[in-house]
């Protein structure tokens, strides 16, 4: 030991500061972790920038009036002019604002029906399916889960020019035989032609995940539940979906995010942006925006504002989100 | 309290038949439990009568109610499960109370129900805990707790014991013989461990390939078994079996004859298998002279496995009678022999012994169809004295 470390000692000597570190931190355990834990933090820093720094801007732009907003260079010595967004100003009322110029509540509402409907028509609909693909053995259960699958890789843009037509009004035939098959009821500018959408397009990945969940629940807990007294259909909702909770937040949180944030469909679905025809809130953002004018501060105002009912969801949500996206495994 | 009644279920899975045929019959009260082999298909049986699976044909009677088609909530029936299978999101009383709250029982009355089921399981100041604090026997009361307290008319249980470790086992045994009496509800056990079969039930129903082989209280099935799966099944360390052929002066086998009168046994002439349980072989030298001992048969002793209370010696049958084969028949049958002795007994390893089967214990079996044909031969061998004397003396010079 003494002999080791006389000739690390002498090795020291003879090397260069980098190759000393280096040294170092390859023999001693103490600078090792120092260097781990600086890793770390360089990296948590990172990725903290590059998620909050969107969110910053958003901040100075919404504070700062809109006559101002040309300048965002910063000095800094040695470097010189930097554009780098710092407020102008402090104009709070650009928050009032927002709700003045255009009813951006309404909008809000719009989208917080539109996905709170959605997601709990997935949920329904998905455990139900996720139940039969996750605990029943039937023949062509994989093939019916990859058509299921097939579904979500489609583009959604390709699903657009039917159902429009559709919602319209217009009668439905089969292609190429004529044959009308049904005429459906005007559905533009009700949230019907936008949740029917929504449903189909974000049930697969649900599907998927509850499939996931339901399937590790052991047969054993539904089985006692059903002797206890519940149906299938009960064990389903009082036993097997308490237990893969994780899960169903998670398909919750992603369904509700996904719509919530939607505007390609609703802005089509919807005629006019106007939010009585059902317009969702990133159609309230874009409609401060006029042919001739661009408020900025009151988009960015208005995203803050839009950004903050998801925020508190998530935290709430976030700890069983996590759980969800990791693990998913459940002790019997 | 019911009787049950199986009628001629099967239960079909694609191309593999669980359950063929199964009648079956227990009284109001019982205890029966349903032994097998892993995958024998009893387990398949409770479900049946649980309503979990449902029978491809045959109907299940509870009580007077054809039940084959209700669903298990409307049986009368509770389960407790292998996997104990507590909700893990319910604290101990919600477990308990869960049926009693889905049939929408009002509060004290569940109250009053949960104490008294927690009661005769034991559990007092436990219900609110969440089953994973508590330890794998005060799970498994749990469960018991929560199918008791429905006051079912049949109780089920599906191995509940066997995850338990062994001493907690034999423990849990005594418990549950201890409720049944307390309760007096009919009682449907599946267990793959005939020990806990022999000493709970009132009757064993041992079930193999989805067919039952005999049901009779467990005492019935150690000594009559009514073929040879059975025989070997029930009693541990299980029978020894030789392959033999049945004439009219006994049995003949490639190591040793038994002399009776074999009038009346089918199938005269033809291939039998001899049964006779570890404790029924004895030293000569240590034979009860009370048994009617049979002839003395020449074996060597191969490896002894003492036990503290008793010995299990295995015999090896070739080597001591090798000359008395003929080549040909040399058997790919069972050439050993198992027996137990006293503990006390001096003997050693590669031994040349002389042993004794008793007469009263010795079962023949049909080879071919494994049915048995007879339990004892000390009666028969009554009718021919003279013969069996004698080889007894010819083949005791031969050990000297």
């Amino acid at each position: 030991m003494g002999a080791a470390s006389d000739s690390t000692q002498t090795a020291d000597d003879e090397m260069g500061p980098l190759e000393r570190w280096t040294h170092g931190v390859v023999n001693d355990q103490e600078k090792r972790n120092r260097l781990y834990k600086a890793l770390f933090y360089v990296a948590a820093a990172f990725f903290l920038v590059t998620t909050l720094f969107p969110f910053y801007w958003l901040l100075v732009l919404a504070l700062t009036p809109s006559v101002r907003q040309a300048d965002w260079n910063v000095s800094i010595p040695l470097l010189g002019e930097v554009p780098f967004p710092t407020p102008q100003g402090f104009n709070v009322y650009a928050f009032v604002e927002v709700f003045q110029q255009v009813p951006f509540h309404l909008y809000v509402f719009n989208s917080f029906v539109l996905a709170t409907a959605t997601t709990v028509i997935v949920l329904l609909l998905a455990s139900l399916a996720g139940y039969v693909f996750g605990r029943l053995e039937f023949p062509g259960r994989g093939l019916m889960m990859l058509a299921i699958l097939a579904v979500s890789y489609f583009p959604p843009a390709a699903f657009l020019i039917p159902l429009y037509d559709a919602f319209l009004g217009n009668a439905v035939y089969i292609p190429f035989l004529d044959i009308e098959l049904f005429e459906p009821p005007r559905l533009v500018n009700t949230p019907g032609s936008m949740i029917m959408p929504f449903s189909a397009l974000f049930l697969p990945l649900s599907i998927f995940i509850l499939t996931t969940f339901y399937s590790q629940i052991p047969d054993g807990l539904e089985d006692a539940a059903r002797v206890e007294g519940t149906t299938r259909l009960g064990a389903l909702f009082r036993v097997i979906m308490p237990l893969s909770a994780p899960g169903v937040a998670t398909a919750a949180v992603l369904t509700f995010i996904a719509v919530y944030n939607e505007y390609f469909f609703s802005s089509i679905m919807a005629l006019q942006n106007q939010p009585e025809q059902w317009s969702p809130l990133v159609g309230g953002i874009l409609s401060y925006q006029t042919q001739y004018t661009t408020d900025f501060n009151l988009m960015a105002a208005a995203s803050i504002v839009g950004v903050l009912p998801m925020l508190i969801i998530v935290v709430v949500a976030q700890e069983k989100i996590v759980s969800g996206l990791t693990d998913g495994a459940l002790k019997e | 309290m019911a009787r049950v009644h199986l009628d001629d279920v099967t239960k079909r899975y694609e191309d593999i038949v669980a359950v063929d045929e199964m009648n079956l019959e227990i009284r109001d009260g019982e205890f029966v439990c349903l032994v097998g082999p892993s995958g024998c298909g009893k387990s398949t049986t409770m479900e049946t009568i649980a309503g979990l699976t449902k029978p491809t044909e045959g109907t299940v009677t509870i009580g007077e109610t054809d039940v084959t088609n209700l669903p298990p909530k409307d049986r009368g029936v509770s389960m407790v499960f292998q996997n104990i299978a507590l909700f893990p999101h319910m604290n101990v009383y919600e477990n308990i109370s869960f049926g009693l709250r889905l049939r929408k029982f009002d509060t004290d009355e569940i109250d009053r129900r949960v104490e008294q089921a927690s009661d005769v399981v034991q559990l007092e100041g436990m219900l609110d805990r969440e089953p994973s604090e508590l330890s794998g026997g005060q799970q498994q009361r749990v469960a018991i707790a929560r199918a008791i307290v429905r006051k079912p008319d049949v109780f089920l249980m599906d191995e509940p014991l066997a995850n338990l470790d062994a001493k907690l086992r034999v423990h849990m045994r005594t418990e549950l013989q201890r409720l049944h009496k307390q309760l007096d509800t009919t009682i449907i056990y599946v267990t793959h461990d005939q020990a806990e079969a022999m000493t709970m039930s009132d009757r064993i129903a041992v079930i193999n390939a989805g067919e039952l082989q005999q049901i009779d209280p467990p005492l019935v099935c150690y000594n009559e078994p009514k073929n040879r799966f059975v025989a070997g099944f029930i009693g541990s360390p299980s029978m020894n079996f030789v392959e033999g052929n049945l004439t009219d002066d006994g049995l003949t086998t490639d190591h040793f004859d038994l002399e009776f009168d074999s009038d009346g046994l089918e199938p005269i002439d033809d291939d039998v298998t001899m049964g006779i349980r570890p404790e029924d072989i004895s030293l000569e030298r240590e034979a009860d002279s009370a048994t009617s001992t049979s002839e003395t048969i020449e074996a060597r002793t191969d490896v002894l496995e003492p036990m503290g209370d008793e010995i299990f010696i295995y015999l090896s049958l070739d080597g001591a009678s090798s000359e008395m084969m003929t080549s040909n028949e040399a058997s790919t049958a069972s050439n050993q022999l198992l027996m137990s002795v006293d503990p006390d007994t001096e003997v050693g390893e590669d031994e040349s012994v002389s042993v004794v089967l008793d007469r009263s214990k010795v079962h023949l079996f049909e080879t071919a169809s494994g049915e048995a044909i007879t339990h004892g031969i000390a009666d028969l061998s009554d009718a021919t004295p003279t013969a069996s004397v004698a080889p007894e003396a010819e083949s005791g010079g031969q050990h000297e």
